[in-house]
């Protein structure tokens, strides 16, 4: 796990980015929090707790006595989570950068129009 | 006691250095003096005694310094308390020296009734050790390891908890108060009462009855010293 | 959460030496704690007097709600490992673990024999013949196989590679998750462990540090670095452990409750941001003198000297 940040936000972070990216589908059955603990080398408590925030926000649901699924409708929400977050976490120290270089607005979009052109 | 019968196998899972290492070194011994005594047995009316029987005393002796010194530490590590590790060390040193005195008294009937193993060998009985009563002299078997065992305990004891300045401490004093009675002693002239009362006493008392005392003494400053410890 | 064990203002003296210093903490049961600081800290006293092998010269002990001193029905639920730990000379590997299953009443021998594998232990060899790394070993495979509802492990991995550590780490959890159980583990190797522990105890120099949830220090402590200014600014929300500068620019580390906001704050400072791992963390904490207190005026001058 990477430092510095919370094991349980990384976890809950890595099991939206599989649903987003479609390896959990909805319905579908998320790995035990044991699993999840031996997978990723951490404790079983810290896993737990990362679950439970998904479960708290409704992306994941319990079956009793089975085990956590993916939530109907959880992509979608997810989806458009991350689009406001993607703004903060990305554009904005974008264009701090760019006002440090002195690089306009204007000339950021078309760099921007310019690299998707060349992908 | 559960515990301490626990500790007292615990002492056992390595049981065949446990007994190997006292009976091998008697039985090596015994050998030399039987292969000594085959060489010159011509002389038939003189019967010495060997001394070899000292060498099982001496093993256990240390076996009993090596319960305080390494079989402590690993006890406790584990998870004992000192009362029920020093239970049950007394107990499995208490069954040894039973099982062992058994034996020795067994080897010593066979040897009388094999005129000393065919070659007027005296290895396990020992001339001032003639005893009548069977029980006494099961006992003159037995009492020695005790002593010797608690007397093993008690040193280790007073180095695992004083350390070397412990030891000296002890020798200084023990050295000083037996020099001091001596001179006292014969300051005063007592060394003829002194003798009179050894003389005085029955055979079972210097045998039995006074090793008895002293170990008991030891065995009871022995737990007080253990029940603070630390391995 | 019931509390395994309560240490209420514990102080242990030896000859002019303060080990402990009026330590008081709880540790919740079913928990993997972290015992750091520094070698001679007062760890392994701290350990050695809750499983009753050490005595306290002043202070509160309770293990499972009593005193562990001669209490066999406490003890019996402890298992403590220890890297200094001695076996009597004559035994072997195979006697070693008989003896521990003996003491403990949860031992798993199955488990014990696996474990035995998998560290490669010859059964048959003499302790005394084996090498550093394999009384480590043989340390961790009763550790582990004790299965003791209260497990001390004090730096269990001297002489091991990291193959055989990353091996101990991956049993630990397993079994623990298998069949939880209150664990203390002491180390200096906090990197490797960070992940796993859940609940982190600080000594140094005998004084209790820190008493915190592992993910509750994860972000609280950050190094932000630029100009003088921006870092002033930065710093003043926090605790300032530790400064370096050269020029115009400097580079603080600083604890504080700064939440998932903090790197926003320092970007728009102008400011970079890298949060600290649990092990610079506690090596800031236990270096500088101001790590329970405000104000760093002291170790910044001496780093800036430099």
């Amino acid at each position: 796990m990477e430092d510095g940040r919370p094991i349980f936000l990384q976890i809950a972070e890595l099991l939206e980015n599989s649903i987003l990216d479609g390896t959990l589908a909805e319905e579908g059955q998320v790995p035990s929090t044991n699993e999840l603990a031996a997978f990723h080398r951490i404790n079983p408590a810290t896993a737990a707790k990362g679950v439970n925030k998904l479960v708290d926000d409704g992306t994941l649901y319990k079956k009793r006595g089975i085990g956590m699924f993916v939530s109907p409708g959880a992509r979608a929400k997810l989806r458009g989570r991350r689009r406001d977050e993607f703004a903060r976490q990305y554009v904005r120290p974008l264009l701090t950068e760019a006002r440090k270089l002195g690089i306009e607005p204007a000339e950021l979009k078309n760099m921007i129009d310019t690299w998707e052109e060349g992908r | 006691m559960n515990r301490a019968l626990t500790v007292a196998r615990l002492q056992f899972v390595g049981w065949r250095s446990v007994v190997g290492w006292p009976w091998g070194i008697l039985a090596l011994s015994f050998l030399i003096n039987l292969a000594l005594f085959s060489a010159m047995n011509e002389a038939d009316d003189f019967e010495p005694t060997t001394g070899g029987l000292m060498s099982i005393y001496v093993v256990m002796f240390v076996a009993s310094i090596n319960a305080i010194t390494q079989d402590f530490p690993f006890a406790i590590g584990l998870g004992v308390s000192r009362r029920s590790f020093y239970l049950g060390n007394v107990l499995n040193y208490l069954g040894q020296a039973v099982s062992y005195a058994a034996v020795l008294y067994l080897l010593a009937v066979i040897e009388e009734t094999t005129d000393g193993w065919g070659v007027n060998l005296r290895f396990f009985g020992i001339p001032f050790l003639l005893v009548d009563n069977p029980v006494l002299r099961f006992l003159s078997f037995a009492i020695p390891f005790l002593l010797l065992g608690f007397i093993g305990i008690a040193i280790a004891l007073v180095f695992k908890r004083w350390g070397v300045n412990g030891l000296l401490m002890l020798s200084t004093v023990a050295l000083a108060g037996i020099g001091g009675l001596v001179v006292l002693a014969t300051w005063r002239g007592w060394w003829s009462a002194i003798g009179g009362w050894f003389a005085d006493q029955p055979g079972w008392a210097l045998l039995v009855g006074w090793p008895a005392l002293l170990t008991l003494l030891l065995a009871g400053l022995s737990y007080l010293t253990i029940r603070r410890a630390t391995p | 959460m019931s509390a395994v064990v309560t240490v209420t203002d514990l102080t242990k003296r030896y000859q002019g030496v303060t080990a402990l210093d009026g330590v008081s903490f709880s540790l919740a049961e079913h928990r993997i704690h972290g015992l750091l600081g520094r070698n001679g800290a007062g760890k392994t006293t701290l350990m050695q007097i809750l499983t009753a092998q050490n005595f306290a010269t002043s202070g509160e002990v309770s293990v499972f709600g009593q005193h562990p001193y001669e209490n066999e029905q406490v003890l019996s639920r402890i298992s403590f490992i220890k890297e200094s730990q001695t076996y009597p000379s004559h035994l072997r590997v195979a006697h070693v673990l008989r003896a521990a299953r003996l003491v403990h009443p949860g031992w798993d021998e199955a488990l014990a024999q696996r474990l035995v594998d998998v560290f490669q232990l010859p059964r048959g060899r003499n302790v005394r013949k084996l090498s550093r790394g394999m009384l480590s070993a043989l340390g961790i495979v009763v550790g582990l196989a004790s299965r003791a509802p209260l497990t001390f492990f004090d730096e269990p991995y001297l002489g091991l590679d990291a193959v055989s550590r990353q091996l101990f780490y991956d049993h630990l959890l397993a079994d623990y998750t298998e069949h939880p159980r209150t664990i203390v583990l002491s180390t200096h190797l906090i990197d490797e462990v960070s992940d796993l522990i859940e609940h982190i105890l600080l000594i140094d120099r005998g004084r209790l540090l820190l008493d915190v949830e592992a993910e509750a220090l994860r972000g609280q402590v950050v190094t932000v670095s630029g100009p003088v200014a921006a870092v002033d600014e930065f710093a003043r929300t926090g605790t300032e452990l530790h400064r370096a500068s050269l020029g115009g620019t400097a580079r603080a580390t600083v604890r504080g409750d700064f939440g998932p906001a903090a790197p926003d704050r320092a970007r728009s400072l102008g400011l970079d941001l890298e949060a600290s791992s649990l092990q610079d963390i506690v090596v800031r904490l236990t270096t500088s003198n101001n790590g329970h207190a405000a104000g760093g005026a002291a170790a910044a001058d001496k780093e800036a000297v430099r």
